[in-house]
């Protein structure tokens, strides 16, 4: 265990514990500025609009740091890199001052339609090489590092040639990318896979990991579906408690997306978090 | 399986997309045209492309991002057109959404425009009949009130900015609507149609009536309201860029010669279009806020 925190790459943050925002909770947070770490928010639902949703992130945005994930970047996809939608994630990262922004190691449309999904791409060689383009194209154009998250998957290609835990430690080895790692995704995809989770997690490089996810998911028994719709389960906190041992603390995120529940819910369970956070003064904050 | 016989990426994706947005799912996706014409080896056995799990087959594996996406995008178009899928009912309403997802594909990032289309759609497909034709002016109401909801801000002119045009510049003067509104003319009652609807009751069938309506933003609430066909004349006429003088002409010219009466009503027009926030600008020049 380390006793004191992995250095990454990049000598981000441990913002702490946070959660992602949600427009159910806007107001709750604007009157009351709740004990929270940081938020996240989802990019896509503060570009073009400039109604109440950015009226409300920006004064969240001036008491707590924002962290900007998004899901149509399609780092993946084989389209043209839509430098106009960069242009819009920067113009927003600089108006919230994000500390750092990313997406998801997948595609969501080619042929200039989007399917609003996270698809995989077939971990091949030819797949590998063309997100490393891609991610090395699109930090060079926004002058700062992409923290991609590795998502729930599905299907496996017949083509792909290496294990999906591999295809993103060289992703992030060779576009010199960060890591967002989600557990409940490695969890999710692991059981999709008939994988094995821990070594899934053992084979993430972690001076590039910045991040981490947590979630509940639908467990279908034939398969799990990743629906960000409850609480996180007793093996994913386990995943997490094992991520914490190789690095010492990363910036740790809850994501509630489906049934929202009330904000005190989720303050207690990413608090939870604190239990395997030794020592982080920000935990406590959260869990207080 | 040899490299030669790998399929590019860029034919993966084209084919995954091809097969997961098709209407009738994954199996008839792997079995369409399309698909078909990007990886034949795909429809005469889909495992080559697709690896089954233990406990799924491959086309039930594709399934899942199928489902999901006719799902996660049916779950927007109920969210933003309530009243349009209670006049219409559920499962009308879903068939129509389907085939219009079918022939509208997403082509943005975010999904605020998905659905610009979907009331010129239904209404050149739904069934005739005054169900329908309500249902259609429901949904233009809905789709207003999602654009404003997202339209760029403007300061509304305030009463003293009002009050600084001074008399005779008000003939020559150009008033600049905020791009938060939107005017719209309807064969339905419709306005207060929706209140009952939102209000939980499940109102009659309105009788056909020409009515006017505009939809704005105020700070950031979004409100819809009828207005006279006079008032809506004007502000239409405002909006397109006319002077004071030619937009009063061309709305109230039936109202006779009393100035005073006419000034009258116009100055508690204003008054009420001022305190909803409808205009940002006022100069002799036609520019946007």
């Amino acid at each position: 265990m380390h006793n004191t925190p992995l250095p990454n790459r990049w000598n981000l943050p441990d913002l702490g514990l946070g959660v992602g925002l949600r427009s159910q909770h806007f107001r709750h947070i604007t009157k009351r500025w709740p004990a929270m770490d940081w938020f996240e928010i989802l990019s896509e639902n503060f570009i073009d609009t400039e109604g109440r949703p950015l009226y409300f992130l920006d004064q969240i945005a001036e008491r707590y740091p924002i962290v900007m994930h998004g899901v149509c970047l399609s780092v993946g996809s084989t389209d043209p890199v839509d430098f106009e939608f960069l242009d819009k994630l920067a113009a927003l990262a600089k108006r919230v001052r994000a500390v750092w922004l990313g997406d998801h190691i997948c595609w969501t449309g080619v042929a200039g339609l989007n399917g609003h999904d996270l698809y995989p791409v077939p971990y091949t060689e030819e797949g590998l090489r063309h997100m490393v383009s891609r991610v090395r194209i699109i930090q060079d154009y926004l002058g700062r590092p992409l923290v991609l998250e590795n998502p729930s998957t599905y299907l496996t290609f017949a083509s792909s040639s290496m294990p999906e835990e591999e295809f993103i430690a060289r992703l992030a080895v060779e576009a010199d990318c960060a890591l967002l790692l989600d557990v409940n995704n490695v969890y999710v995809t692991c059981r999709n896979h008939d994988l094995d989770p821990v070594a899934y997690l053992d084979a993430m490089p972690y001076e590039h990991v910045v991040q981490v996810h947590l979630a509940g998911h639908t467990d279908n028994g034939t398969h799990c579906i990743d629906t960000h719709d409850g609480r996180v389960i007793d093996e994913v906190w386990k995943l997490y408690a094992r991520v914490h041992e190789k690095t010492g603390g990363r910036a740790t995120l809850l994501e509630w997306d489906a049934n929202v529940p009330k904000f005190s819910v989720l303050q207690q369970e990413v608090g939870k978090a604190a239990r395997f956070r030794n020592g982080v003064k920000a935990a406590r904050r959260v869990a207080a | 399986m040899s490299l030669r016989d790998t399929p590019r990426l860029e034919t993966i994706e084209r084919w995954m997309q091809a097969v997961v947005m098709h209407p009738e799912g994954a199996e008839g996706g792997v079995q369409s045209k399309p698909a078909r014409r990007l990886l034949p080896q795909a429809a005469a056995r889909l495992e080559s492309v697709v690896l089954p799990s233990k406990s799924l087959s491959a086309v039930e594996r594709l399934g899942i991002y199928a489902y999901m996406y006719y799902a996660r995008l049916l779950e927007i178009l109920i969210a933003e057109y309530p009243t349009t899928q209670q006049i219409l009912g559920e499962k009308a309403f879903e068939r129509a959404c389907r085939r219009f997802l079918e022939r509208n594909p997403s082509k943005h990032r975010t999904l605020n425009r998905l659905s610009v289309r979907f009331p010129d759609f239904l209404a050149r497909h739904l069934p005739p009949g005054n169900r329908s034709k309500l249902a259609v002016d429901v949904a233009r109401i809905e789709r207003a009130m999602e654009d404003v909801f997202d339209a760029p801000r403007a300061e509304p002119l305030t009463a003293a900015e009002f009050a600084s045009i001074s008399a005779d510049q008000w003939h020559r003067v150009r008033l600049r609507v905020i791009p938060a509104l939107r005017l719209l003319k309807l064969r339905f009652p419709v306005n207060a149609y929706m209140n009952a609807a939102r209000g939980g009751g499940k109102p009659r069938m309105p009788r056909p009536r020409a009515t006017f309506a505009i939809v704005y933003r105020l700070g950031f609430q979004v409100y819809r309201r009828d207005q006279t066909p006079e008032q809506f004349k004007l502000l239409y006429a405002l909006a397109a860029g006319r002077t004071l003088a030619e937009a009063v002409r061309s709305s109230v010219s039936g109202r006779g010669s009393n100035a005073e009466k006419l000034a009258a009503v116009l100055g508690a027009w204003f008054r009420e279009w001022a305190a909803a926030g409808l205009f940002c600008g006022a100069g002799s020049q036609v520019r946007s806020c």
